[in-house]
């Protein structure tokens, strides 16, 4: 079937959107490519599309959602004067606002604090740049020191505490090693283990009160620590 | 709220070619949308359908009301295309102005007829599909791919009197 021009016109959409059957749509090519009046039509409907599809959807201007809000809803109230200062102060003692100011302050007091900067006896030389930069530089490295001695400190008693387990530990699994022998398996001749046990035990506790001497020379305010 | 406003201020833009007359009729969409929400079924299809669908009725309603405007402006209308078919190669000045080929585009299609216009805008420029776009403007499926074809046509006729030639 050959297509007459008035048939491109009609399924010419059709064509563009991908609508026409494969034979039609090389039916329609065909009289396209050869008709000296459809092709530059076909041509600037698809650019005419191509640019409206990707033409964007317009900002709507700012005041137009307010305006039509005044229509719908009605004109807001302009509060003015006495009333409208009245209203601010209200506002400041809504809990939101309690809740922003506190975390503000809090805020503020930290890098305060962390600047050096003395609350109870302020300087205006306290504010030079290079003071802020010396104190804070001095704040840091005082709370790396601490932090790391915190660190240490409880290395050690965590040391002590699980030397001290594991010797509680030996001391009671030794008997339960020599009860049953000596009760199920007394040999003829063989006298009490308790009377062999007892020296065991006293080197134990011999040996557990130099360690706890030698952390104890190491360090002796964390030896009353763990004491407590 | 703010995407609603976008799409009917846009859609009104579209039709009129004029940024006072799309706030003030997008401003009687959402008074009228407002006034008649209670007559709103969703069985009528989605909600954004429904809107446009009160956009379109209102700017037909314009276009009626500045028909007799525009007649009396007709004559006056007619001298620059005239001219810019004649002498578009020497008026730089007059191409710049029109901007680029969006703001033609744009030029172009407030020359359409009504019932051309508000169906490319709906397929082309809102991309709405052939259900919803027979849902505004209430007439079969046929007729809404005629008008949309025929007004494609016509608007790369407009656009080739205008200068615009396809790349």
């Amino acid at each position: 079937m050959t297509w007459t021009c008035d048939q491109i016109e009609a399924r010419l959409s059709d064509y563009l959107e991908g609508l026409l059957p494969a034979a039609d749509a090389t039916e329609f090519e065909r009289h396209v490519k050869d008709c000296p009046d459809c092709a530059p039509l076909v041509a600037s409907v698809k650019r005419v599309v191509g640019e409206m599809r990707s033409m964007e959807s317009l900002e709507a201007p700012p005041g137009l959602i307010y305006k039509i809000l005044d229509q719908t809803l009605g004109r807001r109230e302009q509060v003015t004067g006495w009333q409208g200062l009245w209203n601010f102060v209200r506002g400041l003692g809504t809990p939101k606002f309690a809740y922003g100011a506190a975390s503000v302050m809090a805020t503020c007091f930290i890098v305060l604090s962390a600047s050096g900067l003395s609350l109870r006896k302020p300087k205006l030389a306290d504010l030079h740049p290079a003071s802020v930069y010396r104190n804070v530089d001095r704040q840091a490295h005082l709370a790396y020191a601490r932090s790391v001695k915190y660190v240490s400190d409880l290395r050690v008693v965590y040391e002590i505490q699980s030397r001290l387990r594991q010797d509680e530990n030996q001391l009671q699994v030794a008997p339960e090693e020599h009860a049953p022998n000596g009760t199920t398996e007394k040999k003829p001749g063989q006298g009490d283990d308790q009377t062999h046990a007892q020296p065991n035990q006293q080197n134990r506790a011999n040996e557990l009160a130099r360690q706890v001497q030698l952390l104890a020379a190491e360090c002796p305010l964390m030896l009353e620590r763990s004491l407590r | 709220m703010r995407r609603h406003t976008r799409r009917v201020y846009s859609v009104c833009y579209r039709f009129v070619g004029n940024r006072t007359e799309a706030e003030d009729i997008s401003q009687e969409v959402f008074l009228r949308v407002y006034r008649t929400l209670a007559s709103y079924r969703s069985a009528h299809g989605g909600f954004a359908t429904w809107m446009t669908s009160v956009t379109r009725n209102l700017l037909i309603d314009h276009y009626r009301r500045t028909k007799r405007d525009r007649l009396t402006d007709s004559l006056d209308d007619a001298m620059p295309v005239v001219e810019s078919k004649e002498s578009s190669a020497r008026r730089p000045d007059q191409q710049a102005l029109l901007g680029e080929l969006g703001g033609q585009v744009q030029s172009a299609l407030t020359r359409l007829s009504p019932e051309l216009r508000e169906a490319v805008i709906l397929r082309d420029l809102q991309q709405l599909e052939y259900a919803e776009i027979r849902q505004v403007l209430g007439v079969p499926e046929g007729t809404v791919k005629s008008r949309i074809n025929r007004g494609r046509i016509e608007l790369a006729r407009i656009l080739q009197q205008m200068g615009v030639r396809p790349s």
